[in-house]
């Protein structure tokens, strides 16, 4: 397995996560050994089943695993109270779903606002990072309307903004191209792309879009809930 | 995050169905006025029942001797009367004492005799607010004064008597020693009072006449009638008399002394009580449904905002936040409906004459009930009504909230 540069941001030791409905079994992850590093731009990628999504929750502690140990920067999440995990999603962990998941009741501004507040960041520098986070994933202009009237690409680059807003350890985006055109996507993941470059944020994909895969530095390819194939890609590829 | 943000948020989750939410706080204000309004009803109507009843009997509390409530004879007198009567009005929640003379008396004309009963009393010191049969005069006229000749019939007494005003009434009752003795008066007035029973079988007498017809002194009574500005305070007004008066002197209270109208009113307000709960329960399962049914439609959301960082204590307070806002405009909406029916039921009334004489009037151990309905709710019931409200709105919600907080952010993540 190659071995990335930089500090261990997660760490999957041994991990498997079994579904039970009834007496049917379906495991999802098969003892997954990964490691991510900080400033990191992972594509896991793989076929509908192959325990991607399932990673990414176990990762951003939305779920536990049926066994293994899961690390975020180097703690143990099995060791940490529901308060705690709540605490590390706040502000050590930012997600973006395939479908946005904006709270439709708040602003762009107040949506990626939203977990400074629950930081507890002061009113006047919430109000300057976030400006400039809207600007950076181009929606100057646009604070003030609601998801509602903001299209797929335009939602989802909020979603990137509230999802960097904390400085998280890491983004985890669940197939964040999966619901915007092609040219939306481009745009994104250029997005994306230059925070990871310009601010060395570590960015987890689950996706199976070729375009994800393009600009991911590391591939991490999943079969039948085991890692397949972990491939660095070489500079300039 | 801050109180104000999550109020802020709270806020505006609950106009996203702003049908629904109107609907809920309309049921939420007719559930207010309906209370509002029964509560009020029932206020006013048992405090006039029971001034009625007070102002018919003896006093919200009643001074006498204490052999007088089990053997209520004229040979137990209150010696002293004027001096209880200036210890009762020491207190400030008394607003009048009057001496009175009280008992059976056999009533007779040339044609026919009854048994009646009699109230001795003093037009001097009575008032509107102490005597009931002043605005029931329906022939003749009331006495003014102390000693003066006549006696005041109940009109349908009057009218089996055959007496008509000027003729002689021959009376006959027991002295302060027990012996009997009569006298003869004629026919000043009559009155009605709209109590049937009491109609025909009242008897007023000026108090001076009584007593030199029993041989009582000068400031002997049967009973001191206590009023009370507020019926309400008669057992701490007893209680404050007992203490002063000693065991010499029996206290009693209008409930003691009348126990059927204590029982019919603890009957009626009980029923009115279980009223008002079923309004409750059916405002606050109003309430669930819209709050349980918002909190379902939001799992999706709520798994989002735990994964950004929101915990379970913060989902819990936002549901019950949005269920405090609701019982906050609730009760706004609440009293904006109660007020104009009430203002016009305080002032106005509704006239049930016409329905109590199809159906005979409603009396109730000689005391009968004003025919004009009218709203006039105690301040204390107000705001149990208030908090009750708002209280079940609030707890409705809880649930919902507990549920909120307790959202699986994968499962409701991958919701659709």
């Amino acid at each position: 397995m190659p071995q990335p540069s930089g500090t261990p941001v997660f760490q999957f030791e041994n991990v498997t996560k079994i579904y039970r409905k009834g007496a049917m079994e379906t495991h999802a992850l098969r003892g997954m050994n990964l490691t991510v590093h900080s400033g990191e731009f992972v594509a896991i990628w793989g076929p509908s089943g192959s325990g991607k999504t399932t990673a990414l929750n176990l990762g951003g502690a939305l779920d536990t695993p049926t066994s293994g140990t899961i690390r975020l920067e180097g703690v143990d999440l099995a060791t940490l109270s529901r308060k705690a995990l709540s605490r590390l999603r706040r502000d050590r962990i930012g997600f973006v779903f395939q479908a946005y998941n904006l709270i439709p009741v708040l602003t762009a501004f107040e949506n990626a606002e939203a977990v400074l507040a629950l930081q507890g960041v002061a009113a006047s520098e919430r109000r300057d990072r976030v400006m400039q986070l809207l600007k950076d994933v181009g929606l100057a202009g646009m604070e003030h309307r609601r998801p509602n009237e903001l299209s797929g690409g335009q939602q989802q680059r909020v979603a990137i903004a509230r999802a960097i807003a904390s400085n998280p350890a890491v983004i985890l985006a669940d197939e964040p191209t999966a619901n915007v055109d092609s040219e939306t996507a481009e745009k994104l993941l250029t997005i994306m792309a230059r925070l990871n470059e310009e601010r060395g944020i570590t960015f987890v994909f689950s996706t199976h879009d070729p375009r994800v895969m393009k600009y991911a530095r590391r591939l991490v390819g999943m079969v039948d809930g085991a890692i397949a194939t972990d491939e660095v890609k070489a500079s300039g590829e | 995050m801050t109180g104000l943000q999550l109020v802020s948020l709270a806020w505006r989750n609950l106009w996203r169905q702003r049908r629904r939410t109107l609907l809920t706080l309309v049921s939420i204000a007719f559930g207010g006025f309906l209370a509002v309004l029964m509560t009020a009803l029932q206020d006013r109507s048992f405090a006039d029942f029971i001034d009625t009843a007070a102002r018919m009997g003896s006093g919200h509390v009643t001074l006498q001797s204490p052999e007088y409530q089990d053997a209520p004879s004229l040979i137990h007198a209150v010696a002293h009367s004027d001096e209880l009567r200036s210890e009762a009005l020491k207190d400030p929640r008394v607003a009048q004492a009057v001496g009175r003379i009280s008992g059976q008396i056999m009533v007779s004309t040339a044609s026919d005799s009854f048994g009646a009963l009699f109230i001795g009393y003093d037009p001097t010191q009575e008032t509107p607010e102490t005597f009931e049969f002043a605005d029931d005069l329906v022939d003749g006229a009331l006495f003014t004064a102390p000693k003066q000749k006549g006696i005041v019939l109940g009109a349908v007494l009057a009218r089996n008597l055959g007496a008509e005003l000027g003729d002689k009434i021959v009376f006959t009752m027991t002295d302060h020693s027990g012996k009997m003795v009569q006298n003869v008066q004629r026919l000043t007035g009559t009155v009605a009072t709209g109590a049937p029973s009491l109609d025909a079988a009242l008897c007023l007498l000026p108090i001076q006449t009584v007593r030199e017809a029993v041989g009582y002194a000068d400031d002997e009574t049967t009973q001191v009638a206590v009023f009370l500005k507020d019926g309400r305070n008669s057992q701490r007004v007893a209680a404050a008399l007992r203490a002063k008066l000693g065991s010499g002197v029996g206290v009693l209270t209008w409930d003691d002394v009348q126990p059927e109208i204590r029982a019919f009113v603890a009957m009626k307000v009980g029923g009115g009580r279980v009223m008002e709960i079923i309004i409750a329960m059916l405002v606050a399962a109003g309430i669930f449904n819209t709050i349980f049914m918002s909190v379902m439609e939001r799992t999706r959301e709520f798994g989002i905002m735990i994964a950004i960082g929101y915990s379970q204590t913060q989902l819990f307070l936002l549901v019950i936040l949005e269920s405090a806002i609701l019982a906050v405009l609730g009760l706004f909406s609440a009293i904006a409906v109660s007020a104009w029916p009430y203002y016009y039921m305080s002032t106005n009334g509704l006239d049930m004459s016409a329905a109590y004489a199809a159906s005979g009037t409603i009396e109730i151990s000689g005391v009968g009930f004003d025919p004009i309905l009218r709203v006039g709710i105690f301040p204390e019931n107000a705001v149990i009504i208030a908090l009750v409200l708002m209280g079940a709105t609030v707890l409705a919600g809880v649930y919902p909230a507990w549920r909120a907080g307790r959202v699986q952010p994968v499962e409701a993540i991958n919701l659709v």
